[in-house]
């Protein structure tokens, strides 16, 4: 924990000592709020199903960006045969690395609560759907940065990364989706209805914006995640053969 | 203390490493030379763990670094040739950083850290950011980092590489001063970087070893026979005859003769075997004749010269492409 600690600690600040966080969190709030906003008087309703809505999307473009140096920029400066040779596990670095990412996103994220005051303001928001889209929310960050670590260890070039991480993301995401899914099964029977339960993120997702946080889909989340990471720290501990 | 045994590595179809096995005892600094591209990097990146080898085995301390890798990291300060550093932190931030990670807090990292900058010449650094440091004190800081858990054993690749003559001397002296308490390799192609600091060398050229032993030594292999450089003033002509005479002489080569020479001065090259005194026979052979000695000494193979002749003999039985 105290070696997962110090990563985090000097990879966290790694993203504020450089003006690029600053970009992508006002980037992250204008064009969210933006979009939210944009319909927000035509539907008329005070909620934020539309901005959570909108996250899946938005995010296969946004978490890349930010999880594409974790790993390339350390192998591309040299600094990465310094964090492979400390007296801790690889695992350790990736987890310090990975918690860094999820908090600069949860900061971008908790820039978008003043939404939340205004929807309360307006009108008479049910206010457990809006949590439960939070923890969606969240989740769905956790899970794409899980892939986009993954993308960001398997190269040292950080426009590589963010690509292969954008295609991912858009992987998991499309998978979801019902029309893909059909097409999928017309080709194998069953096969689509798999992809789309097990690996496809929007029926998981979508439950959370309704307001139902159900075991099988933390279990969706947490899993794909854990999944991921773990990929990424065989890829780092395979390196060396 | 470290134990390279055998080790092999390739990259594709490139053998890096082949069959490389050295040793090295507590306390000893020993020189990893050769040309760039010679597998210095990769045999090091073997020792530290970063990489692991093809076959053969590598024990620090007894542990072996396939087994236990964390427990020989623990033990090792490594500076990459390419030195890891975060331009965005500034001295102490990343000093603290690697110091943290390495296991050190409170009392003891401060402690550990104003060493280190001391030690490196970092004082004035200490609150710039890395980025805006000059080649040398990146350098330093480099150092400073695989000093800074005080390890027993460090590992310096390219140490002095970039570094003006000012600030290599600087190094030098810094490599020297941890001699005897801390078992030392520190690889370079700078072959007259090496004689400073230690005379124990270990010569790899093309993924091979050729050469391992203490400067001198190899200096005489590479010779192959003694070599005297003699000097005499107003000589006879029959003054190289003479000389071939010696016992155990196999060769006399006329360096100058008197004709050429203003001050009236011969100089031979004689050759012979290394037991056979022949700076003692030489010199009792000029005062018999009375001959005006001017100069009498042992011509020694300078670490270029034992390089090329080293690296010459090895030719062809370095790097072989892998099927």
């Amino acid at each position: 924990m105290r070696n997962v600690m110090t990563v985090f600690k000097r990879e966290y600040a790694a993203y504020f000592n450089s003006p690029i966080a600053y970009i992508f969190i006002i980037a992250f709030l204008v064009l969210n709020s933006g979009l939210f906003m944009t319909g927000f008087f035509l539907n008329g309703t005070a909620d934020l199903r539309a901005f959570f809505g909108n996250l899946p999307f938005f995010l296969i473009f946004f978490i890349p960006a930010v999880s594409m140096r974790l790993w390339a920029e350390d192998k591309r400066t040299g600094t990465f045969e310094l964090l492979m040779t400390l007296p801790m596990p690889a695992r350790d670095v990736m987890l310090g690395k990975y918690l860094a990412a999820l908090a600069f996103y949860l900061v971008a994220l908790a820039g978008t609560l003043p939404l939340v005051i205004m929807v309360a303001v307006l009108g008479n928001p049910d206010m457990g759907a809006i949590w439960s889209g939070y923890i969606g929310s969240i989740l769905l960050g956790a899970l794409y940065l899980g892939i986009g670590t993954f993308t960001s260890g398997l190269t040292r070039d950080q426009i590589s990364a963010v690509i292969l991480g954008i295609m991912a993301c858009f992987l998991v995401f499309i998978l979801g989706v019902g029309g893909v899914a059909a097409t999928i099964d017309g080709w194998l029977p069953g096969l689509g209805s798999f992809l789309q339960n097990y690996v496809g993120l929007s029926g998981h997702y979508d439950m959370m914006l309704r307001g139902v946080v159900a075991l099988g889909d933390l279990a969706y989340f947490l899993g794909l995640t854990a999944l991921f990471l773990t990929l990424n720290t065989l890829w780092l501990e395979g390196r060396k053969y | 203390m470290i134990e390279v045994q055998g080790i092999t590595k390739s990259f594709g179809t490139t053998l890096a490493l082949d069959d490389v096995s050295f040793r090295i005892d507590k306390g000893e600094i020993l020189g990893f030379l050769g040309p760039n591209g010679a597998g210095k990097s990769t045999t090091m990146k073997i020792i530290t763990t970063f990489l692991a080898p093809d076959a053969g085995t590598v024990k620090v301390d007894g542990i072996d670094v396939l087994e236990q890798p964390l427990a020989v990291r623990g033990r090792i300060g490594y500076l990459p040739e390419n030195v890891p550093l975060y331009p965005d932190m500034n001295v102490e931030e990343y000093l603290s950083f690697v110091g943290q990670a390495r296991g050190l807090d409170g009392a003891r990292l401060k402690e550990r850290l104003d060493w280190c900058v001391e030690a490196c010449g970092l004082v004035t650094e200490f609150k710039k950011p890395i980025g805006d440091l000059s080649k040398g004190y990146k350098q330093r800081t480099g150092l400073a980092q695989a000093l800074i858990h005080d390890p027993d054993i460090l590992i310096l690749d390219e140490p002095t590489s970039g570094l003006d003559p000012l600030q290599i001397l600087g190094i030098r002296e810094l490599i020297k001063s941890l001699a005897g308490q801390k078992t030392i390799i520190f690889s370079t192609h700078i072959l007259q970087e090496v004689g400073p600091v230690t005379d124990r060398v270990v010569i790899i050229n093309e993924g091979g070893i050729i050469a391992d032993g203490h400067l001198d030594e190899l200096a005489r292999d590479a010779m192959g026979d003694d070599r005297v450089i003699l000097a005499v003033r107003n000589a006879p002509g029959s003054v190289e005859e003479a000389l071939r005479g010696v016992p155990g002489v196999t060769a006399v080569k006329v360096l100058a003769s008197p004709g050429l020479d203003s001050t009236g001065t011969s100089r031979f090259e004689i050759r012979g075997p290394f037991d056979q005194d022949l700076i003692g026979q030489l010199d009792r052979l000029c005062k018999e004749h009375g001959w005006e000695l001017t100069e009498l000494r042992e011509a020694m193979f300078s670490l270029e010269d034992t390089f090329i002749e080293l690296t010459r003999r090895s030719l062809g039985h370095g790097r072989k492409e892998v099927a």
